[in-house]
């Protein structure tokens, strides 16, 4: 096996890929990263101060958020937005009628 | 206060009353007497002394209230007032109407440099819009903007990659229509948002191009969830336009899975049922059964498609982390058929072919038209690191692979492994990094690197 990669094109443009990263990340205002904090998935964190993980509504969002995705901050979005985006998640996971309205409660509470 | 205005008001009027009784009276009609005048007076003292008493009562009050710190003062209760009446203002502006909007979905960025390719970047940008029209009527259409440098040349492509209504019917049953990503395997539906895939790119079985399943349909689908005592099934069917076969060029016996037109009045039926036992597990068996013989064809295809998917992910204490398991495995059974060959030069039209058939059947191409594919995938991320760096890496590894009829023209087995190292700067950002190794049977075997940055927004 011969690796005939083009090392000095392939820094050259990690390097740009890096940088339009930083400016596309730098477009969302400090306001938007702020909401999305605490940025990691672990799940006992990001529930943290929220609400103890084994209510019901919680729970069940802890559960079931992480089979496909990482599980975005409670506070990233309003009210409004968790109903919408929600109704969407309940028909693309099959999820029971049961499970759609006791995670929104869970998520209308903690964000 | 109003006590005392009462009193004063009283005083006044007795002052005034005797005023004007002594002055208006003509003299000697109604003088006043000196008896009577005691008594006046007598009242008026009594009245003074009342309201003497009743004024430092109330100061006394006052005094207690701007003393107790518990209670709000004038200021603060002036402050409250303005407040009040801000949040009305705010709420005012800010009311909805009955349909709720919502634009989410996705952007990235990718990079890559393939051995023997000359290295190119894509962008893409896909909004998905959300409309709810009421608490069961939903709308969901996402547009795929794709920007490509190829050859240095550049090129935007837009795509429609679903545009669909569903309703829910009741708690288990959820109706739709449109164009939907189709509910075959997990790759399609759940996994190939960029912000979602743990790669830069799609297993080889799952691509737009070349792939073995379809990833959006346009047709009809019911779907929902329910639970099995502790477990949990869920369900989606399609019944849509379906694909058709190609029986000419370099795709010769492969499907088309992007053709919107329905090409016979046969319709593709299709479906997923999952299973969790445990929230962490889904195991999954998806078919797609279908008539793909295209329109002028003189002979009869059906196709069968079929996979399983198992699904884990679990966030254990003692790995120190998440862990995400995927496994697709899938079969693409079609009809045996003659193709016209392509060397000879006559891969034109079905109709051709029987003039071809009686020239000789060396000029016929068939095969067994059987193919397989799948991937397994494993990625982990230490979540519970001490270590901010740590906890927002992830670690990926796929093995993917394509089986394909080996009587097929440019048809190669071909094997990959591609491994991964991700920088999550928030749950939906995050930066890729992998390299690839693939092996094709009989081909020269090839490296790739690639890297992607991707918003989930
Ligand atoms: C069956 C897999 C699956 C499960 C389970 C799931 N999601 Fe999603 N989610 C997706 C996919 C796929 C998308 C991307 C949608 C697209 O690109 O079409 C998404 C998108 C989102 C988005 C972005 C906004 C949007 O509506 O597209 C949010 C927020 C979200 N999911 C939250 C949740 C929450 C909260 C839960 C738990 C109830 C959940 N998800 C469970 C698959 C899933």
């Amino acid at each position: 096996m011969t690796m005939r990669l083009n090392i000095r094109n392939s820094m050259q443009s990690l390097f740009l890929i890096g940088i339009s990263s930083l400016a596309l990340h730098g477009c969302k205002t400090e306001q938007q990263i702020a909401d999305r904090e605490p940025d990691t998935t672990s799940i006992a964190q990001v529930g943290e101060g929220v609400s103890p993980i084994t209510t019901g509504g919680a729970k069940l969002w802890a559960e079931n958020c992480i089979r496909c995705h990482n599980i975005r901050n409670p506070a990233s979005l309003s009210d409004r937005q968790w109903e919408i985006v929600l109704h969407h998640m309940r028909v693309r996971a099959n999820l029971t009628a049961d499970e759609h309205q006791s995670i929104l409660e869970f998520l209308k509470a903690a964000n | 206060m109003n006590t005392t205005h009462t009193y004063i008001a009283l005083i006044s009027l007795a002052l005034c009353s005797g005023t004007v009784l002594g002055q208006g009276q003509p003299p000697g009609e109604a003088t006043v007497s000196r008896a009577e005048h005691q008594a006046l007076k007598k009242d008026f003292e009594a009245l003074w002394a009342e309201m003497k008493a009743v004024r430092e009562a109330q100061a006394d009050a006052e005094r207690a209230l701007l003393q107790d710190a518990s209670g709000p003062t004038w200021p603060e209760l002036e402050r409250i007032r303005l407040t009040q009446d801000m949040i009305e203002q705010i709420l005012l502006e800010t009311k909805y109407g009955e349909s709720n909007f919502h634009v989410t979905g996705f952007a990235f960025t990718r990079f890559t440099n393939q051995e023997g390719e000359d290295s190119s970047f894509t962008a893409v940008v896909a909004p998905i819009i959300l409309w709810e029209l009421s608490d069961r009527l939903l709308f969901e259409a996402e547009l795929e903007f794709g920007l490509e440098t190829e050859d240095g040349e550049g090129k935007t492509e837009v795509e429609l990659e679903y545009a669909h209504a569903s309703y829910i019917l009741n708690d288990y049953v959820t109706l739709g229509a449109g164009k939907f990503l189709t509910p075959f395997g997990i790759f399609g539906e759940r996994l190939h948002p960029s912000w979602i895939n743990k790669l830069p790119d799609a297993p080889m079985a799952f691509g737009h191009h070349g792939g073995l399943v379809p990833m959006s349909s346009l047709g009809a689908y019911v779907r929902g969830g329910f639970p099995i005592a502790d477990a949990k099934a869920n369900y989606a069917f399609y019944l849509s336009n379906g694909p058709s076969l190609n029986i000419e060029g370099h795709g010769v016996g492969t499907l088309n899975f992007e053709n919107f037109d329905d090409i016979n009045n046969n319709k593709a039926f299709g479906g997923r049922i999952g299973f969790l036992p445990i929230p962490e597990v889904e195991l999954g068996y998806s078919f797609q059964f279908s008539n793909v013989t295209p329109s002028g064809f003189d002979q009869q295809a059906d196709a069968l498609l079929q996979s399983i998917d198992i699904s884990y992910v679990t966030e254990s204490d003692l790995l120190g982390g998440l862990i995400d398991v995927r496994f697709e495995l899938v079969f693409s059974d079609v009809d045996d058929v003659a193709f016209a060959a392509e060397e000879e030069g006559h891969a034109e039209e079905g109709g051709h072919m029987e003039e071809e058939e009686e020239e000789g059947l060396e000029e016929l191409l068939t095969f067994n038209n059987e193919r397989s594919g799948g991937y397994f995938q494993l990625a982990y991320r230490p979540t519970k690191s001490d270590l901010e760096f740590l906890r927002k890496m992830e670690f990926v590894g796929r093995y993917g692979w394509l089986d394909l009829p080996s009587g097929a023209p440019e048809a190669f087995d071909q094997n990959r492994w591609t491994l991964g190292v991700n920088y999550w700067l928030d749950p939906s950002t995050v930066f890729k990094l992998a390299y690839e190794h693939t092996e094709i049977d009989g081909g020269d075997d090839f490296d790739a690197i690639k890297a992607m940055f991707s918003i989930g927004f």
